[in-house]
């Protein structure tokens, strides 16, 4: 071995290493953990693994932010960041945990429950990797991420991914999405884990109602729906109804009996809680859309879309203005609080009494963002 | 440690294994342009190794 080529090959490599630098340090940064300010309402904060230690230690052993009122009621668990693809589902729980408080009742919130997915994002898509949402005090930066389990913490994927409770057999990728390997299985992949942890909390807390927060793109049929099992149809019915009231519109969807895996019928299947997926409109992660920037993931302003939806190829009318983030997590948070609302108003000695969540009027007219809380001076995320 | 675990410990033995022998012909490969290529195919090993990619 001559040494003048040995020293060539490491120089080289140094000089390669120096230019895929850059990139490593970028991965590396989208790990860091989202800046969440815990409120004057947040009675504890835990980790899902005190339900099933075996997530403990791994990149997929989320925060629960729990609320508890000093009156006795009923528990529900609400739940965002299943896709990290779709905004709505994790602001509208963050926004709450720095606002609002329970008065009567238990509300747990997992803002980003499948965490380790926030760590990538979608392969060869070309997805932003963070947004900013403008606040009077500057602005405050989230990370967008994948839609399944980061493959760093989950690997290898299989040829066909077969649920292990339900039988029903997948592409193999889905072995990575939290919303179609419940109910979960204690020795199963990382998502399955983490979601027989998830059934475990519902199941040792006696959770009444579960909430499953997300975003559709509106070539698909679920869009501003709510997706109930049926034990949950008079409860989502009634919040239904109180959210038309205020000019809200949602619809009603049956989880489908023989459509496995998904939140609203495993978690209603194999759980006593009354089970609601709800979906806001996503200008995103659908195969219709335009540029994927970050202006177009916040406004969800898309002459491509407005073209599709006078076309008739889309479920909801897309209105040439777009649908901010501010509607789409205000849409979440109103619904969420009707839902408990509807849960007092049908079991009065189950009740929930959501107090301080930022008011639907509130969020569309001056935006999220005066609803996020300032950080102080140091901890800020940019 | 479940199955999973077991695939994941034996693929990053795999990894490992061709790092060290790209490494081996990298540092032993007369030609500059040979030594660059084997560089730049060292670069998924290595962040795969230290678990950034």
């Amino acid at each position: 071995m001559e040494r003048q080529t040995v020293l060539r090959g490491i120089l080289v490599l140094l000089l390669v290493v120096a230019v895929a630098t850059p990139a490593a340090l970028a991965f590396i940064r989208q790990r860091q953990p989202d800046l969440i300010l815990k409120g004057p309402g947040v009675t504890r904060v835990g980790k899902l693994s005190e339900y099933f230690d075996g997530i403990k230690g791994t990149a997929n052993d989320p925060d629960y932010y729990l609320f508890e009122g000093p009156e006795k009621g009923g528990t529900m668990i609400v739940w965002g960041g299943t896709h990290p693809v779709e905004p709505a589902g994790y602001l509208a729980p963050i926004l709450m945990i720095e606002n609002m408080k329970v008065t009567r009742g238990r509300l747990f919130l997992i803002p980003q429950i499948n965490i380790s997915s926030f760590g990538n994002t979608k392969i060869g898509i070309g997805d932003v990797d963070s947004f900013t949402i403008p606040t009077p005090f500057g602005s405050r930066k989230f990370r967008f991420g994948g839609r399944g389990t980061n493959p760093i913490d989950q690997w290898p994927d299989p040829d066909v991914y077969t649920n292990p409770i339900t039988g029903q057999s997948l592409a193999g990728d889905e072995s990575r999405n939290f919303n179609r390997v419940h109910p979960g299985h204690p020795r199963g992949y990382l998502t399955e884990r983490l979601s027989y942890a998830l059934m475990q909390m519902i199941r040792n807390e006696k959770a009444d109602v579960t909430i499953d927060l997300h975003e559709a793109p509106p070539d698909r049929p679920l869009v501003n729906a709510f997706a109930v099992h049926e034990r949950a149809v008079d409860l989502a019915s009634l919040a239904i109804l109180n959210l038309e009231a205020q000019g809200i519109k949602v619809r009603l969807e049956m989880s489908p009996k023989f459509l496995r895996g998904l939140s609203h019928r495993e978690v209603g299947d194999h759980t006593q809680a009354m089970a609601i997926l709800m979906e806001a409109f996503s200008p995103y992660h659908g195969p219709l859309r335009g540029r994927a920037d970050e202006a177009h993931l916040l406004t969800a302003k898309d002459s491509f879309l407005v073209l599709a939806s006078k076309m008739g190829r889309t479920s909801v009318k897309v209105p040439p203005e777009g649908v901010p983030i501010d509607v789409r997590v205000a849409r979440h948070v109103t619904s969420i609080v009707e839902v408990a609302n509807a849960l007092t108003e049908l079991t009065p000695e189950r009740g929930i009494k959501i107090e301080g969540a930022p008011p639907y009027e509130g969020m569309v007219k001056n935006g999220i963002g005066a609803y996020l809380k300032q950080p102080p001076v140091g901890n800020q995320r940019n | 440690m479940n199955i999973y675990s077991l695939i994941t410990a034996f693929y990053y033995v795999i990894v490992l294994y061709f790092a060290v022998m790209l490494f081996w012909q990298l540092i032993t490969q007369k030609q500059l342009s040979m030594q660059i290529a084997i560089a730049i195919a060292l670069i998924p090993f290595i962040l795969r190794l230290l678990y950034i990619k």
